[in-house]
C-alpha cells in the first residue's frame, strides 16, 4: 500500500467496506457532545461513501494519510452528488425502465445502481467540509450587549475534523459595525467577514491562542473557547493479501502505531483501530488549569524559556483557564499501545472498548 | 375451354403475403416520418448536450487552471517578479477578491470552494456521459428496428416482385389463349375478363414493388444517418469521459495539496497577525518597565513625602518608617552639615556651628 498523493491513501472496496464500518462504530462509541462536528452528519458522509463504493460509483476510497480519516476528496465528492442529484435524476428517467434494460448493455445497469444511489442520497444530512454559524444568545438594546455563539466546523488543512465554538459578548457601538452584525429585529446574526477569516484562519491553534487573539479585538469579551477534535483514527486492516494501514500517523501515538505496525501488529488478523477525540477549551468558567491530553500539552509546559515572560504577561492580563482532554477508544489488539502513551504523559484517561 | 386450361388462373385468387401492416404511400411516409422525428430529436438532444458541454469543458478548464496557478504561483515556479507579484494576480482571478485585501479571506477557505466549484462541474460534465450513452443505446436499437424494417421491405418488394412475374407470365398466356380462340366468342370475353383482373393485379402489386422498394431504400438512408449520429455521439462521450476521468483524477489527487497551500498562506497571514499582536505586547511590556523603573525613582526620591501622609501602621511598617526617619534625619543632617560648610566657606565669620538637636 502507498501514498497516491500528497498526505494521500486509497482505499478499495474491500478495505473501504472494513474501514467505514470500524470508523462508524468508533464515532457510535465515542458519544460525542455539542463541542465536536455533528456525529449525525459524519456518519451521513460515510454511509453515503460506503453506499458508492458498493454501488460501484468509486472505485476508491481517499483518506488522509496522517489522521486516518476521509480527506477533502472524499467530502467533496458525497457533497457534489447530492447538489447535482436531482438535476440528473430528472434526465435519467424512471427506474423501473432503467433495470428492465440492465441486460441490454451496462450503461443501463450502471444507471439504475445511480438512480438507486441519488435517490437515496437526496434524504441524507452529509457532513460539510466548512461551515460557520453564529447565533445570538442574549441582546440587551438598553445597554447594547449582546452575546453570541459562534460555530466553525472544518475539516483543517492537517487532516482533522474540528468544530470550534467561541462564546462571546460585545458592545452596542462596536459589533454593529465591526466584528458581528445583527439584523434589523436584532434577533439573527452574522459575522463580519474579518472576524469569520481570523477565525477560520486560527481554527487550528490552541483554544488558549485564539482566546487572547480575540479577546484583544476592542469591545470583544471572550467567555469561553471550544475545540472539538476528531482523530488522528489509525487502522490495520488485514484481508489475507494486504493490510491496509493509516501510512503517515503523527505524533506520539504515531510513533507508537509504527512501533506496533511494524512489530505484533504487523501479523495481525483482525482490523484494528485506535481513534481519538479531543476537546480544549480556554474559559473563564474553568477552574483548574489541567490536560488530560497525552498529545497536547498545556502551552504553558511547551513555551520556549525566552517566550515565556511575555507569555505569563499575556495570561496574566486575560482571566481564563485551560483544559485539555482526549477519549480513546480502540479494537483490544491496540489497547497496549494506546496505554502506554497514556502512561508516559502520565495522564488519566479512559479507554472505550472498540467491538 | 382448352386454352384455359392451360392457365393458372389460380393466382389471381391467391393472396400475397407480405409482412407487416399493409402499405400505402401514406403509411410509409407516415413511418419515415416518424423515425425522421425521432433522429431529429437526437440531434437536437445532442446540440444542446454539445453546446452545455462546451459551457462546462470551457468553466471546467478555467476553473482547473486558476487551481494550476495557485499551485504553480505558489511553487514559486510560474512567476520572474517574485512569489507575491505572482500570488497578488492568482488571487484577483477569484470573484469577490480582486477588491479585498489578502487579509480580509481566509485563502485556504476561498481553494475550498474553488475545489468544490470545480469538483461539480467535472461531475456536471460526466453525468452527460452516461447521457449520451443511452442515447447511444437508444440509437443502436432504434438501427435494430430499422434493419428489421428494411429486411421486411426487401422480402415484402421480392414478393411482389414475384408476383408480379407470375401475373405476367399469365397476362402473356392470356393473350395467346385470347390469339387461339375466335374474336367476340364468349371463350374470347371469358379470356378478356381474366386478362383484366390480372391487370388490376398487377398495376397493385407494381404499386406494391414501388412502395416495398421505395421505402426499403429509406430505411437504408435512415440507417446510415442513425448510425453516423450514434457514433457522433459515442465520439463526443468518449471524449467527455477521457476529459471528466482526467480532471476528476486531478482533482481528487490534488485535494490535500490544495488543503495545504490555503493552509501556508494563511498561516503567513496568521504569522503577521500574530507578530504584530507580539511586537504590540512587546512595546506594551517596554512602557510597563519603564513605568516600573520611573516608579521606583520616584518613590525614592519622595519617599519623605510619601512617609509623611501615611496615618496609619502597623508594627513592621512602624519600624520601616522609623528607619526611613532614620535615614531621612540623617540626610537632613548632611544637608544642613553641607549648608554650614557653604557659608563657613563664604563669610568665614568664624560664629560657632549650631548644635545638632537631641535624637
Amino acid at each position: 500500500m502507498v501514498l497516491v498523493a500528497l498526505h494521500t491513501q486509497a482505499l478499495g472496496p474491500k478495505h473501504a467496506g472494513a474501514y467505514i464500518a470500524l470508523l462508524e462504530r468508533g464515532l457510535r462509541a465515542a458519544r460525542l457532545n455539542n463541542a465536536f462536528p455533528d456525529r449525525r452528519r459524519l456518519q451521513g458522509t460515510l454511509s453515503a461513501l460506503d453506499q458508492a463504493m458498493q454501488r460501484g460509483i468509486y472505485e476508491q476510497l481517499y483518506v488522509d494519510s496522517r489522521t486516518g480519516l476521509p480527506n477533502m476528496a472524499s467530502y467533496t465528492r458525497v457533497l457534489t452528488d447530492q447538489e447535482i442529484a436531482a438535476g440528473s435524476l430528472a434526465r435519467m428517467g424512471e427506474h423501473e425502465d432503467l433495470s428492465r434494460r440492465r441486460d441490454e448493455a451496462e450503461v443501463f445497469a450502471r444507471l439504475a445502481s445511480k438512480h438507486e444511489y441519488f435517490t437515496w442520497l437526496k434524504g441524507i444530512e452529509l457532513a460539510p467540509v466548512d461551515l460557520h454559524r453564529v447565533l445570538l444568545r442574549r441582546h440587551d438594546p438598553m445597554t447594547g450587549a449582546a452575546s453570541f455563539r459562534m460555530e466553525l466546523t472544518k475539516l483543517d488543512g492537517s487532516g482533522l475534523y474540528m468544530q470550534l465554538t467561541i462564546e462571546l459578548t460585545q458592545i452596542a457601538s462596536v459589533w454593529r459595525r465591526r466584528v458581528i452584525d445583527l439584523d434589523k429585529d436584532g434577533e439573527s446574526a452574522a459575522a463580519s467577514q474579518a472576524i469569520h477569516a481570523m477565525i477560520y484562519r486560527c481554527a487550528a491553534l490552541d483554544a488558549e491562542t485564539i482566546f487572547v487573539r480575540l479577546h484583544g479585538i476592542e469591545g470583544v469579551s471572550v467567555e469561553r473557547v471550544q475545540r472539538g477534535v476528531i482523530g488522528p483514527v489509525l487502522f490495520a486492516l488485514p484481508d489475507g493479501v494486504e493490510l491496509a494501514r493509516t501510512l503517515e500517523p503523527e505524533g506520539p501515538l504515531g510513533d507508537a502505531w509504527q512501533a506496533w505496525i511494524t512489530g505484533p501488529g504487523a501479523r495481525t488478523s483482525t482490523p484494528e483501530m485506535a481513534a481519538t477525540f479531543a476537546t480544549d477549551i480556554a474559559a473563564v468558567d474553568v477552574r483548574e488549569e489541567k490536560s488530560n491530553d497525552p498529545l497536547s500539552p498545556l502551552l504553558t509546559e511547551r513555551i520556549a524559556p525566552a517566550e515565556r515572560a511575555r507569555y505569563e504577561e499575556i495570561r496574566r492580563r486575560y482571566p481564563f483557564k485551560v483544559f485539555k482532554d482526549r477519549k480513546f477508544i480502540g479494537t483490544a489488539g491496540v489497547r497496549g499501545l494506546m496505554q502506554a502513551v497514556i502512561d508516559a504523559s502520565r495522564c488519566r484517561n479512559l479507554i472505550y472498548d472498540l467491538r | 375451354m382448352s386454352a384455359e386450361s392451360k392457365l393458372n388462373l389460380d393466382i389471381l385468387s391467391r393472396q400475397v403475403s407480405y409482412s407487416g401492416e399493409g402499405i400505402s404511400v401514406k403509411s410509409l411516409e407516415g413511418q419515415i416520418n416518424s423515425e425522421r422525428d425521432l433522429q431529429n430529436s437526437k440531434v437536437d438532444e445532442l446540440k444542446v448536450l454539445r453546446e452545455r458541454n462546451v459551457e462546462i469543458q470551457t468553466a471546467m478548464t478555467d476553473e482547473l487552471k486558476k487551481l494550476r496557478k495557485f499551485s504553480d504561483y505558489l511553487n514559486g515556479t510560474a512567476t520572474k517578479d517574485g512569489f507575491w507579484a505572482g500570488f497578488k494576480e492568482v488571487l484577483s482571478y477569484i470573484p469577490g477578491l480582486r477588491s479585498l485585501s489578502i487579509s480580509q479571506r481566509s485563502i485556504e477557505e476561498l481553494l475550498k470552494q474553488q475545489y468544490q466549484v470545480s469538483a461539480r462541474r467535472v461531475k456536471e460534465a460526466a453525468e452527460y456521459v452516461d447521457h449520451l450513452k443511452k442515447s447511444e443505446q437508444d440509437l443502436y436499437k432504434e438501427l435494430d428496428r430499422i434493419n428489421i424494417k428494411i429486411v421486411e421491405m426487401a422480402r415484402n418488394e421480392r414478393a411482389a416482385l414475384d408476383f408480379v412475374l407470375e401475373l405476367r407470365q399469365l397476362q402473356e398466356d392470356l393473350k395467346a389463349a385470347e390469339q387461339a380462340v375466335e374474336p367476340g366468342s364468349v371463350e374470347a370475353r371469358d379470356i378478356q375478363a381474366q386478362a383484366d383482373k390480372v391487370y388490376a393485379k398487377l398495376a397493385e402489386h407494381s404499386t406494391n414493388v414501388q412502395l416495398y422498394g421505395s421505402a426499403e431504400e429509406r430505411y437504408v438512408s435512415l440507417k446510415e444517418n442513425t448510425r453516423k449520429l450514434a457514433e457522433t455521439i459515442r465520439n463526443l462521450a468518449q471524449d467527455i469521459q477521457q476529459y471528466t476521468t482526467a480532471a476528476s483524477i486531478k482533482l481528487d489527487m490534488a485535494s490535500a495539496q490544495i488543503q495545504a497551500i490555503g493552509r501556508a498562506a494563511d498561516a503567513s497571514v496568521v504569522m503577521l497577525e500574530m507578530k504584530r499582536s507580539l511586537d504590540v505586547m512587546t512595546e506594551s511590556m517596554n512602557v510597563t518597565t519603564q513605568f516600573v523603573s520611573d516608579t521606583q525613582i520616584f518613590f525614592r526620591s519622595n519617599l519623605d513625602t510619601l512617609v509623611k501622609e501615611l496615618e496609619t501602621f502597623d508594627s513592621t511598617t512602624e519600624k520601616v518608617l522609623d528607619a526611613n526617619l532614620k535615614r531621612s534625619k540623617e540626610i537632613e543632617e548632611k544637608r544642613i552639615q553641607a549648608a554650614i560648610e557653604k557659608a563657613i566657606q563664604r563669610g568665614g565669620s568664624g560664629a560657632p556651628a549650631p548644635a545638632a538637636p537631641t535624637a
